[in-house]
């Protein structure tokens, strides 16, 4: 069962009714993040989650500027997902099969995923 | 939105740091990302969906990430949990002989009806092998628990303990729902507990598990 995966290009073809269209992959590997129409689309959130390499020595962490997400309100609903340690008031979230990451953050028990950084079943 | 799940079980992985409780953790351990951000920080716990006699189940599962160094496995890393991994490596003797030790431990800060399973993990390299996989079931059927060697990097037999934890925990819990749906304020189901020097081993002067404690 070869499943088509895509990265993001753009929101419309992967948002449908506010929430996510279609099931959300991880960029690196195959596992399944999330199961369709589950995450709210949120198109104004700011927030700069961190790169996934860093640079070696560097005093600050590199961060991406992300602004569209998937908003995810009970951990349970995502199919397959990693939770970081605390770190600067959030939980960064990873692929629970490979870690790649972080797709996205938790903060007071709300998850969002970036658009950005997963594929979809397109 | 709908209840997306039927039943939620939470696990702990448990053992001496380096037997590869996080590696069991990597489906694709061939291809893990290495990410230099997350690894760094670390993973406090995953969330994975299986499916069991049709029906969906989330694990909560979760690794000590080290913890076990710092000696801090404490009542508040075992509460809620329904299943527990004890893992050690084939390769050293002394995870294997600790195994008891985390049990002790287990039955000190744990809920006395969590389901247990012993894995002998990096069963792939049998060439550096120390500890036979008789041992290993001998040790488990003394607890009255079960049994597996596995192979996180052959991916081998990793996902089934992950089901059979789950088969058991599902198990219990559908045997104790039962009981209270039939008689009510009957008392709690029984539950086979080994003796409290384990059945064998550590009689007299027993160490303290701390001091048995392998710092990698």
């Amino acid at each position: 069962m070869e499943k088509k995966l895509s990265s993001f290009t753009n929101s419309e073809d992967v948002v449908q009714d506010g929430k996510n269209k279609v099931a959300i992959y991880c960029v690196h590997c195959t596992s399944l993040i999330l199961n369709p129409a589950t995450g709210t689309y949120l198109s104004n959130i700011q927030f700069d989650l961190p790169t996934m390499t860093q640079k070696k020595n560097a005093l600050t962490v590199q961060t991406d500027p992300v602004t569209e997400c998937f908003r995810v309100d009970d951990m349970y609903h995502f199919e397959n997902i990693g939770f970081s340690v605390q770190a600067n008031d959030v939980q960064y979230l990873a692929c629970a099969d490979c870690e790649f990451g972080p797709v996205g953050w938790c903060k007071d028990k709300i998850s969002f995923i970036a658009l950005s950084r997963v594929r979809y079943e397109l | 939105m709908a209840k997306s799940y039927d039943y939620l079980f939470k696990l702990l992985l448990i053992g001496d740091s380096g037997v590869g409780k996080t590696c069991l953790l990597f489906r694709f351990s061939e291809d893990a990302f290495n990410s230099t951000f997350i690894s760094t920080i670390g993973i406090d716990f995953k969330i994975r969906t299986i499916e069991l006699d049709g029906k969906k189940i989330k694990l909560q599962i979760w690794d000590t990430a080290g913890q076990e160094r710092f000696r801090t496995i404490t009542t508040a890393y075992y509460r809620g949990a329904m299943g527990i991994m004890l893992v050690y490596d084939i390769t050293n003797e002394k995870t294997f002989e600790n195994i008891k030790n985390w049990i002790r431990n287990i039955e000190e800060h744990a809920a006395p009806d969590v389901q247990k399973m012993i894995l002998g993990n990096k069963c792939d390299m049998n060439d550096k092998r120390v500890v036979t996989k008789d041992r290993g079931e001998q040790l488990a059927l003394e607890y009255g628990i079960r049994f597996m060697e596995t192979s996180a990097k052959a991916s081998m037999n990793v996902e089934e303990s992950f089901y059979i934890l789950s088969r058991d925990i599902k198990a219990h819990i559908d045997k104790k729902m039962e009981g209270k749906n039939t008689s009510e304020g009957r008392n709690p189901p029984s539950v086979i507990r080994p003796t409290p020097d384990g059945g064998g081993g550590f009689k007299g002067n027993k160490p303290s598990w701390f001091s048995r404690c392998t710092v990698l």
